[in-house]
């Protein structure tokens, strides 16, 4: 399986980069610490401040390899061997997420510490990260290969998840807000993940009933999959 | 199309308006070492990205191994071997890991890895990023072949080497062609064109203006011989009198090429005496590629960069 090869060496070479660190591990752990020590009981905050986790993670690991890949050309590597380009976004997409899932992982651990109730549905909830891992991977590399140059793809990344961190109501619940903002949620990627979430561990949900949050976050996964292909196709 | 290891065919690329490469036709034969010579920008990179399927092809189409670029990529990638003009494996990862990677990618055996470790005589443990510039393009060389490709495809192979180092690779290149391996080179260094390849193309904006061995090319000076002239002071009446033998400039020495050299020599000491300049040095030798190279490349339009007017 060419996947898990270009995936095992993705996890090699990437793990140690700055931006996996600063930005994926870094960053989304001490942001959920810094609120679980603010409000102590984080159970309704809890699955907002994973699936944060989960987006950092993700689209921080699969964006530093690409700008390195870019930059320093072994992209090129991967693209002259005999590698299907899904298979090269395959594989891009299954270690981002592994990243994502052991940042989110850890946010798990630190904020169980703070949790009054147990996780409702844990099987769930691991299935919840996991297709959510893999929507915000697949986002993250098509926004990569579509900046032109690779080294703004952070700040491009930063355009589109500081945002969504309030418009997803990953800290502040959509049902507070008035009913055109959630609209705005509704277009928002991460509110499925963030509902999801909340549903399986929780047991209820604010907006969206979690059959659709499954649907629509795998919906998401494909097609950023899809248009991370075409924009490989289209580059190279 | 079996003919030959690479054949193009109009081979075309355009982005927008710009015509990268502009319809080449080449066939490199198998077992040959082929290089495509040309100043910067004049397409050579872009016929390689093409060639291996790096990039996409506007118009005509290419035959690796007797598959077709457009058509057959995923085979023409089996068959093939790329040595890009950097060294580009992974940082991080040791020498071997690299190799293993590589091998992985190509379903290649492991024994193979070790095999080229031992016979490229590579530090197997070092990460690659810590290696030196020499070792890093040995350990790209071998990356390369480690699938057993039966054309390699090597773009500027010896820039950024110091002088030893790139004569191993020049060494290595040709051991490589005497196992069997076609090589396809592009270079704009002077001494990788006139010591590696069996035959020579040479491209400018984007077109062949020349091809054949390196004698034949130098057949394309005609009989003459190369002179250069090193006088003081070179002024723009002295240019425009010699206008006639196309003088090009090297690191401050006039260079021509004529077919009598004593008739040039006493055009050349009567323009000495109507123009009072001094005549520093001077010397006569065989035409080189280099001078094939500069007469095909810059005789319309000045591209020297050394032209001291």
């Amino acid at each position: 399986m060419k996947i898990l090869v270009i995936a095992e060496k993705e996890l090699k070479e990437y793990i140690l980069k700055p931006g996996s660190i600063s930005w994926g591990i870094i960053f989304p752990l001490v942001f959920t610490l810094a609120f679980a020590v603010r409000f102590g009981d984080v159970d309704h905050l809890a699955p907002g401040l994973m699936s944060i986790s989960i987006l950092f993670g993700t689209t921080s690991f699969v964006s530093s390899s690409i700008i390195f890949e870019r930059r320093l050309r072994t992209f090129e590597r991967l693209l002259v061997a005999p590698v299907k380009r899904v298979e090269i976004v395959g594989a891009k997409i299954l270690v981002g997420t592994l990243f994502g899932l052991f940042v989110g992982a850890v946010s798990f651990l630190i904020l169980r510490l703070f949790m009054a109730y147990r996780v409702w549905n844990p099987l769930l909830l691991i299935t919840f990260m996991f297709v959510s891992g893999t929507a915000f991977s697949g986002l993250a590399l098509w926004v990569s290969l579509r900046v032109e140059n690779p080294i703004n793809a952070m700040t491009w990344l930063n355009l589109i998840r500081l945002p969504m961190i309030f418009t997803s109501g990953a800290i502040v619940s959509l049902l507070l807000f008035p009913h055109w903002f959630i609209v705005v949620g509704l277009i928002t990627p991460m509110t499925y993940a963030v509902d999801g979430m909340r549903y399986a561990m929780l047991g209820y949900y604010d907006v969206i009933n979690p059959i659709y949050d499954l649907l629509v976050t795998v919906l998401l996964s494909m097609l950023f999959t899809y248009l991370s292909v075409e924009e490989l196709r289209r580059l190279y | 199309m079996e003919e030959g290891a690479v054949v193009a065919e109009g081979l075309t690329k355009r982005y927008g308006d710009f015509t990268a490469v502009d319809g080449i036709n080449l066939t490199v034969k198998r077992g040959e070492i082929y290089g495509l010579l040309g100043p910067n920008g004049a397409g050579k990179t872009t016929t390689v990205r093409m060639l291996t399927t790096l990039t996409q092809i506007t118009s005509g189409n290419a035959w690796v191994n007797g598959y077709s670029v457009r058509e057959e990529p995923l085979l023409v990638k089996r068959s093939i071997g790329l040595v890009p003009d950097v060294s580009n494996l992974y940082d991080e990862l040791t020498v071997e890991e690299n190799l293993l990677f590589a091998a992985r990618l190509y379903n290649a055996p492991i024994e193979r890895v070790r095999e080229l470790i031992r016979e490229f005589d590579l530090p197997a443990n070092k990460k690659f990023g810590k290696l030196s510039s020499g070792f890093k393009r040995r350990t790209t060389i071998a990356a390369a072949l480690v699938h057993r490709p039966e054309v390699l495809f090597m773009d500027e192979p010896t820039t950024a080497l110091d002088v030893s180092s790139a004569r191993n690779v020049r060494n290595l290149i040709r051991l490589l062609n005497k196992e069997g391996i076609t090589v396809f080179i592009t270079t704009h260094n002077m001494i990788d064109a006139e010591s590696l390849p069996h035959r020579i193309g040479i491209i400018k904006e984007g077109k062949i203006i020349a091809e054949g061995k390196g004698r034949e090319l130098k057949e394309l000076m005609g009989k003459g011989m190369v002179v250069k002239l090193l006088v003081e002071p070179i002024t723009s009446k002295l240019i425009n009198e010699i206008e006639a033998y196309s003088p090009t400039f090297d690191e401050g020495f006039i260079v021509v090429t004529v077919e009598d050299v004593d008739e040039f020599l006493e055009e050349l000491f009567d323009l000495k005496m109507r123009l009072g300049f001094k005549v520093k040095r001077i010397s006569t030798e065989l035409p080189t590629i280099e001078d094939v190279f500069v007469e095909l490349t810059e005789r319309n339009g000045c591209s020297c960069g050394g032209c001291p007017l």
